[in-house]
């Protein structure tokens, strides 16, 4: 057996000739159904995301594209974000869940892990994505991320410096934050 | 004259489907849907046929999305959880049924097909289970008549609709029964073949490998754990039964304390294993079509005559034991087909670790292929088609991958 989703196995391996038959080999057209079976784990997330009603976590597909969300966390309570929103994008890939969507912060977020352009590095937003992983896990482990921080290897030097000094920090956080409403 | 009568059996299903209630503990993790052709992977947690297949990452080795418990082998499907599904909800099974008949034909590749048989044969142990009283009669008469006709029920999977009219989600023990002790399971471990047994029947000499007594199959890695959703819901179905299991367990426990039932590890290997993910012998983006082994680490066989676009592939050990399993995708594999020994190809293996951006993580896998990549001189004509296919392949696996990824492959 193979890998499938374009991820077809080469045939001509080695330097054996092409013994294989290969009469009728079809280019993986996988994409347009599997775009279906996508768009059904995307309803049922938000179906589940809506009646969860987790606090401090929103959201919601943008008006006519399912494969493109708005997200909203709020700082949780005792963290230097306390009080604040941010709101993120997501998209997801043809092959959502079997790799993660891309997340952004569309609020600028002064976070050691987070750089100007509202890249996020987080380990489950890559090398550790799961396929179990939804819309409301990623939510929420962004939502802690930002009470708890990666500063060994910040995208943001400056934040991850200022970090040790949480008044500081808290002061920098209400300088720089924009509401989201107001953008 | 089926095919005309179908659509309108859809039509009808589609409706009742919805009202199916569908517990949350067969319910995949990955799709969030029925559980289709359920695998149970070695740390105990299901999801579907697919789900799993999509899921594994085929150049190392793979993690369960719930619990990301590490395996190399892809499961074969659990058929009693299969038939187990078809009888709690057979209008949401049906349903599912038609919704991945449709993915499969867009890609040409399709999974294990049952019919209705193998649901009764179940039903077949369920009479040689002498110890159980018969509580429901009409379905041991109708399962007998299923069985006589075996014929009529090959054609189509029409057999478990027409019993489901009278006992449909009634679960009896017969459904459920160890395969060893033709007993009510309790705390069930689903081998890598599929069958299901009681954690207490699965004890196995440390030095010996573990081996299914359906299938002959050999049990690769080691014991895996109880799979706890299905215990939780024959914990839940047979509540009594289970209460007196569990004390007669305990019991047990005690007297034989020092002989643990786990002891059986197959460590080893298992480590030979892992060490031999990165070095050259493995087969990325391949996998034992017996057991199952995701990437074939070691020799590789290619069988030459299997025309199916996803290929025939047995690792060494399968191919040296010669097992009669059927393929894992419906392969049409005969005996007396021929096989070829396959050599690892670094440059695939390079190309697919770059793809998926595994590479990342692994700088010496870059000093490891690039000498090799550059030795073979000019490229040989039958490699041709393989780079053209990569190309092919390639926007697409940017599209999700990061960006540094693309100017690997100019360098290159």
């Amino acid at each position: 057996m193979a890998a499938v989703n374009g991820q077809t196995e080469d045939r001509y391996q080695g330097n054996t000739p092409a013994v294989a038959p290969s009469p009728k080999q079809p280019l993986p057209a996988a994409k347009s159904v599997d775009t279906q079976s996508v768009l059904k784990r995307l309803q049922s997330e938000l179906m589940a995301l809506m009646m969860s009603g987790d606090p401090g976590i929103s959201a919601f597909p943008e008006e006519d594209n399912i494969f493109c969300w708005k997200g909203t966390i709020t700082g949780s309570k005792d963290t230097v974000f306390e009080g604040t929103e941010y709101k993120l994008s997501l998209a997801f890939p043809n092959d959502y869940p079997f790799k993660p969507p891309k997340v952004k912060f569309e609020t600028a977020c002064f976070h050691p892990n987070v750089d100007v352009y509202g890249n996020i590095c987080l380990d489950i937003l890559q090398d550790k994505w799961s396929s179990a992983y939804d819309v409301r896990t990623i939510l929420l482990s962004i939502q802690s991320l930002l009470g708890e921080p990666n500063t060994s290897s910040p995208l943001n030097p400056q934040a991850a410096q200022l970090w040790s000094n949480q008044e500081e920090y808290r002061k920098m956080v209400e300088k720089l934050y924009k509401p989201p409403s107001a953008a | 004259m089926e095919e005309t009568e179908k659509p309108v059996e859809m039509e009808v299903e589609v409706q009742d489907a919805e009202s199916e209630d569908i517990a949350d503990s067969f319910l995949c993790c990955v799709c969030l849907e029925l559980l289709y052709k359920p695998v149970v992977l070695s740390c105990g947690h299901i999801s579907c046929f697919w789900c799993v297949h999509k899921s594994m990452s085929w150049a190392h080795e793979s993690h369960c999305p719930i619990c990301r418990h590490p395996y190399i082998h892809f499961p074969s499907i659990c058929k009693m959880l299969h038939c187990l599904l078809i009888k709690m909800y057979p209008d949401a099974y049906k349903m599912r049924e038609i919704q991945i008949l449709e993915e499969e034909k867009s890609t040409r590749t399709f999974s294990p097909q049952f019919d209705a048989l193998v649901c009764h044969g179940t039903e077949e142990a369920k009479v040689d289970g002498s110890s159980q009283s018969c509580t429901t009669s009409t379905q041991c008469g109708s399962s007998l008549q299923a069985v006589s006709s075996r014929d009529v029920a090959i054609q189509e999977e029409n057999a478990p609709q027409v019993k489901l009219n009278e006992n449909s989600k009634q679960i009896s023990r017969s459904d459920v029964l160890c395969v060893s002790c033709k007993q009510l399971l309790f705390r069930p471990i689903v081998l890598n073949c599929g069958h299901v047994y009681c954690e207490s029947c699965l004890i196995v000499p440390a030095d010996e490998k573990l081996k299914c007594q359906v299938c002959q199959s050999l049990h690769p890695g080691e014991l895996p754990n109880v799979c706890l959703e299905l215990n939780h819901f024959l914990e839940e179905q047979f509540p009594e039964e289970y209460a007196m299991k569990r004390c007669a367990a305990q019991l047990r426990e005690k007297t034989l304390h020092s002989e643990s039932s786990k002891a059986y590890v197959h460590g080893t290997h298992k480590d030979e294993d892992r060490k031999s993910l990165w070095s050259g012998k493995v087969h990325i983006g391949v996998g034992c079509d017996y057991c199952g082994m995701v990437p074939i680490i070691g020799d590789r066989y290619r069988c030459l005559d299997c025309i199916e676009k996803i290929g025939f592939d047995l690792c060494g050990d399968c191919y040296n034991s010669r097992s009669k399993l059927p393929g894992r995708f419906n392969q049409q594999h005969k005996p007396e087909h021929i096989f070829q020994l396959m050599r690892p190809n670094p440059e695939h293996n390079f190309m697919w670790r770059l793809r998926t951006s595994i590479l990342s993580f692994s700088p010496d896998a870059r000093n490891e292929t690039a000498p090799n990549a550059s030795s073979p001189g000019p490229i040989p004509p039958t490699e041709v088609p393989e780079g053209s296919e990569l190309e092919l392949s390639l926007p697409f696996q940017f599209e999700a991958d990061a960006d540094e990824d693309s100017s690997e492959t100019e360098a290159i």
